[in-house]
Order: C-alpha cells, then structure tokens, then sequence
C-alpha cells in the first residue's frame, strides 16, 4: 500500500509538478533561495502585516502577482530552465533565487 | 553692515517663533520632540532634504497643500506674516542644518552623471520604473492613491504616500529621496525606502526626471 501511494506522488509530482512555499515575513522571501524543476509551483505566502507584491522579469518565466494582501497565498508556476530572481516591488530589499532545472 | 543686522533679526525672531510654536512637535534641536513622535510622527529638521525657500512654502501653505496626506504639519498663513514664516526658515536652515548645501552636492557629485546617449532614454525607464514600484504605493498617477494605501488601511498599519503632483521637490531632490529613502532624510517611518541597492543612478535619476515632467502638475 505504501508502494502504491509513494508511486503515486512521484507519479502525481511528475505530472503535476511539485509545489514549493515561499513565505514573505519581515520583508523576506524565506527561503530566499530555492531549486525547483520546469512545471513546479511557487506558492507565495504572505505573513506580514502588510501587502507585499512577486514578479521577475525574466523572459521564460514572466509572472507579476499583483497586490497580495496579508494572509493571502497566490500561486506561480515555473515555465522554463534558468536562474532568475523574484523580487517584490514594494520593498527594494527583497530578493528571491529560483534556479530552475 | 545693515545686512547683517538683518539676517541676526531674523535668526533670533525665528528661533523665538520656532521656540513658541514649532517646538512642540520638531523638538529643541529640530530632531523632533520624543512624545510627539508616538503622535504625529514630525521630521526631523535636522535631516531635512527642504530648501529655506521650500521650508518657508511647508511652514505658509501646510504640508498638505505640498502634497501630504494630512494637515498635521498645518498652514501657518493666518498666524504669521509671509516675513515671519521667512524668519522661521531662516532660523532652521542655520541652526539645526547649516550643511544641508554641501550635502546634497556632495551627494549629487558622488553619483554616476548620463551619458548623451542615455539622456534620450530616461523618460521611458522612469515611466517603467514607476508603474512596476512607485505606483503600488503612489497610485497610477501619483496622486498617493492606490490599492495598497487601502489595504494598509484595512490592516491598521497606516502609510502615508505623498501626492506627487502637487510636490515642491526638485527632480534632483527627487532623485537623492529615492535614492536613500525617506528616514535619511528625516522621516520617522521608513515607508519610503531606499532604493539604492535596487537600482542605479541612472534608473533613479529616470524615475525623478519622469515624476518631475509627467507627473508633478505644480511647477
């Protein structure tokens, strides 16, 4: 039975892609650096007591979340190979790597 | 001889209206008041980016009328004459910020000048750069409106955005506040941050010479 379900979320996570959390506290993407594969999701999570904002610019993988409230998740998905950096647009000091396999 | 009798007159009925009025909340030495500062939130005019001209604009008109979100720093034209509002600013110019010229030049000659080449291409990297950052707080049109003033609103942790249009500042001045954030400068609050790590010269000096051409309406 064990077999059958860890078959299963390899299964599932090659299909599907793994999701990976970023939490944005304190003005910080924890972690700040992350490896992930073509197809995986990045869920930013938001534990400030305010709104913070992710994009990158970076060709392949272009996303710009948008105003993201305290408490809200909001999802990205990893499009192409490469390292690239997320950063919010309302701090300047907040930085995010994704290298992408 | 006589204008220098002048210029003891004003630092002396300055700093006697200061010391009645504007102490209260800036404090003795310009760097606020420490109760006031759980209150209001005052500059420190120690630290003051203003011109004694632009000081004297703040201290007749309000803070608000500058492009302020509120009227705590309030207008003085009802209270004072134009030449007493004159004196004040002289007084803070040359007691609490006596350097405040060579700084900024300093500042200013420290950093990268534009090429001939890159001077064409300001405009539209001032304009990228501030719908990308500065208009998440600023708004659109810089009116200090947008979703995440609301959103500060909802979550009790109030800011303040100014509205762009209607500021006093230089585009240079615009430049060095982008550059080293609003606490440098004098603000209790870091809600404007610095941006210096974030970008460079150029890309700054873009964002201060489109805030100045397209979005400030008061020249």
């Amino acid at each position: 039975m064990k077999k059958i379900i860890v078959a299963g979320l390899i299964l599932s996570s090659a299909l599907f892609g793994a999701n990976h959390v970023i939490d944005q506290k304190g003005k910080t993407f924890i972690p700040h650096a992350v490896s992930v594969a073509v197809g995986d999701t990045l869920t930013f999570k938001n534990s400030d007591p305010f709104a913070h904002n992710a994009y990158t610019d970076n060709e392949a993988n272009e996303f710009d979340i948008g105003m993201q409230a305290p408490g809200k998740d909001v999802v990205a998905k990893v499009k192409a190979a490469g390292v690239f950096n997320v950063e919010c647009a309302i701090h300047p000091n907040m930085l995010l790597e994704v290298t992408a396999n | 001889m006589y204008a220098q009798e002048m210029k003891d007159h004003s630092f002396e009925n300055g700093k006697k209206i200061y010391q009645q009025t504007c102490v209260s909340c800036h404090g003795k030495s310009g760097s606020t008041n420490p109760y006031m500062e759980l209150v209001v939130k005052p500059r420190k005019l120690s630290k003051t980016i203003l011109t004694q001209e632009q000081s004297f604009q703040i201290t007749k008109e309000g803070a608000h009328f500058w492009g302020a979100h509120s009227d705590l720093m309030p207008s003085f034209k009802s209270v004072f004459s134009d030449a007493e509002i004159k004196d004040v600013a002289y007084y803070i110019a040359k007691a609490f910020n006596p350097d405040r010229e060579q700084k900024i030049e300093k500042l200013l000659s420290e950093s990268d000048s534009i090429s001939q080449e890159n001077q064409s291409k300001m405009l539209k990297t001032g304009e990228k750069i501030f719908n990308r950052n500065c208009s998440m707080c600023h708004g659109m049109s810089g009116n200090g409106q947008s979703e995440y003033v609301e959103q500060s609103k909802a979550q009790k942790n109030f800011i303040y955005p100014y509205d762009l249009r209607r500021t006093l500042l230089t585009e240079e001045q615009i430049f060095l506040y982008a550059k080293y954030g609003g606490k440098y400068w004098g603000t209790m609050k870091d809600d404007m941050p610095s941006w210096k790590k974030k970008y460079d010269d150029f890309t700054l000096k873009s964002v201060a010479k489109y805030v100045n051409e397209k979005i400030k309406t008061v020249k």
